[in-house]
């Protein structure tokens, strides 16, 4: 028991060592795939919600395969989600509200 | 770019991208606002509940009383039965 205690800490600093090029690589994509939008891309995103808005007022929304409407409705729960996590945030609990 | 295992990085949409992040901001901004707001309300419950609770455990005191004299009573007549 003694033993096992007494290697906690080499199995520590040896778990940070193997994940850090790990890390490293995950800030790597993070960098470019999780980055805010810069000001210069406002443009596109004003695009996007146009083109949004019309494919719904025009109903071309419907014009696409199952798969791509499935990947889309997959990535818009996504985004929404994204929502619950900045309440949890802002609630500073996670699960309900502490009061 | 050489060390990336998986490829060069995808090119997240900006909608997406502009999308995570004001519903995360918005999402902080409505938790707090609302965790403020509920606490607010609980407190002024708790308040309401402190001072039901004093006239409350004068209410059960008194009536505790009442029931302990009572057994006691009713067991004296049991050792000493009136004739």
């Amino acid at each position: 028991m003694a033993g096992a205690v007494a290697k906690i800490p080499s199995l520590i600093s040896s778990g940070l060592t193997a994940a850090r090029p790990k890390f490293n690589i995950f800030m790597k994509y993070a960098r470019v795939e999780l980055a805010p939008p810069k000001l210069s891309e406002i443009p596109q995103i004003k695009a996007g919600i146009a083109k949004l808005l019309t494919s719904a007022k025009t109903g071309a929304w419907r014009n696409q395969t199952v798969k791509q409407a499935s990947l889309n409705v997959l990535v818009g729960a996504e985004v929404i989600f994204w929502f619950y996590v900045g309440e949890c945030i802002g609630k500073r609990h996670i699960v309900g509200y502490n009061v | 770019m050489s060390e990336l295992p998986f490829g060069p990085p995808v090119r997240v949409s900006p909608l997406i991208r502009f999308g995570r992040w004001s519903f995360l901001a918005t999402g902080i901004l409505y938790g707090a606002f609302h965790q403020n707001r509920l606490s607010k309300r609980e407190t002024k419950l708790r308040e309401i509940e402190a001072k039901e609770k004093v006239v409350r455990d004068e209410k059960l005191k008194k009536e505790k009383a009442l029931a302990a004299a009572a057994e006691i009573k009713a067991l004296e007549e049991m050792v000493a039965p009136k004739k």
